[in-house]
């Protein structure tokens, strides 16, 4: 869920995608959902000569589960916030 | 539980958390590793790391023959990055200090041995 | 149509005899890993690769925490490392490299 949490404030900003099958997307982070499924606009893939068939695409919808990485903004990540939430949820964890 | 050599650890997440704001050392699949500041995690494993470092090990040739492969190392750094649990194999907690230390330790030991045989 | 047939013999059969194993190894899997924990194991990923070191505690799912680990790629120390995490889903077994 925090993870969930984290990914629900970046929305409207730019993230890149990694996904298992080194295919690269950046674009606009426009939802996400509790299974870390992904919605971009705007999107751009980052070796376009690779991939020519997602010249025409602007918008998609990713699975989480096909995601290797995501780069985030890091001026848009506040680590002291994200490093107190981790230790509260991890609390919340242990004590069920 | 057991009492052993590190305390306040009685399930293996703790060992993840006491490394939060650390500089971690994570094992992926497809041969990637990567080193970054932890700072969010959950059950998953999923991670969230700064300051990053990816290192991709790439054999070319020796197909089949494990014995003479080139090995290329790609790295490239990241800023922020969310890392899905899903990757994971291994996380090395007090990657760059205590293992230093650990190490010494070790390397001290193994020289009394040499003197004591 | 014939009722008088006796079930299949594999319903049927009584359980095989317990197989002669010495009282001290005798228990649950459970009672094994309680068993090893602050020993030196042996944790071998469906990778093949060996992770060997002193097992501070492991869950449900089997995710690990070792210290003192050593990593074994094709009986070669390839890495020393102080304390390692392994996520539970990579592990084929844990074995005990101590008499526990």
């Amino acid at each position: 869920m925090l993870i969930f949490s984290v990914f629900k404030t970046l929305t409207d900003q730019r993230v890149t995608v990694e996904l298992k099958n080194d295919l690269s997307i950046t674009g606009t982070l426009k939802s996400v959902d509790q299974f870390l499924n992904i919605r971009l606009d705007g999107i751009k893939v980052l070796d376009e000569q690779r991939y020519p068939h997602m010249m025409a695409v602007k918008n998609c919808f990713i699975r989480g589960s096909v995601v290797r990485y995501v780069q985030l903004p890091a001026e848009h990540v506040d680590t002291q916030l994200l490093e107190d939430a981790t230790r509260r949820e991890a609390a919340n964890q242990t004590k069920r | 539980m057991d009492a052993t050599a590190a305390p306040g650890i009685q399930e293996p997440f703790d060992l993840i958390r006491l490394s939060l704001s650390e500089r971690v050392f994570v094992k992926l699949r497809g041969d990637r590793e990567l080193t970054g500041v932890l700072h969010a995690y959950d059950g998953h494993m999923n991670l969230i790391l700064s300051d990053v470092e990816e290192t991709i090990l790439i054999v070319d040739g020796g197909e089949g023959g494990k014995t003479n492969g080139t090995v290329n190392l790609a790295k490239r750094k990241m800023a922020m990055l969310f890392v899905r649990g899903d990757g994971v194999i291994l996380v090395r907690t007090s990657y760059d200090l205590l293992d230093a230390i650990d190490l010494c330790r070790r390397q001290k030991i193994v020289q009394k041995c040499a003197k004591l045989c | 149509m014939d009722e008088s047939t006796p079930p299949p013999p594999e319903a049927g059969s009584p359980p095989p005899p317990p197989p002669a194993v010495p009282a001290a190894i005798l228990g649950s899997p459970t009672d094994f890993l309680k068993g090893v924990v602050g020993k030196r194991v042996v944790v071998r990923l469906t990778s093949g690769v060996d992770y060997r070191g002193v097992l501070s505690c492991l869950d449900g799912y089997m995710n690990i925490a070792l210290e003192q680990t050593e990593e074994h790629v094709n009986g070669r120390v390839t890495n020393q490392y102080g304390d390692a995490f392994i996520r539970g889903n990579n592990v084929l077994y844990i074995s005990a490299a101590e008499s526990i």
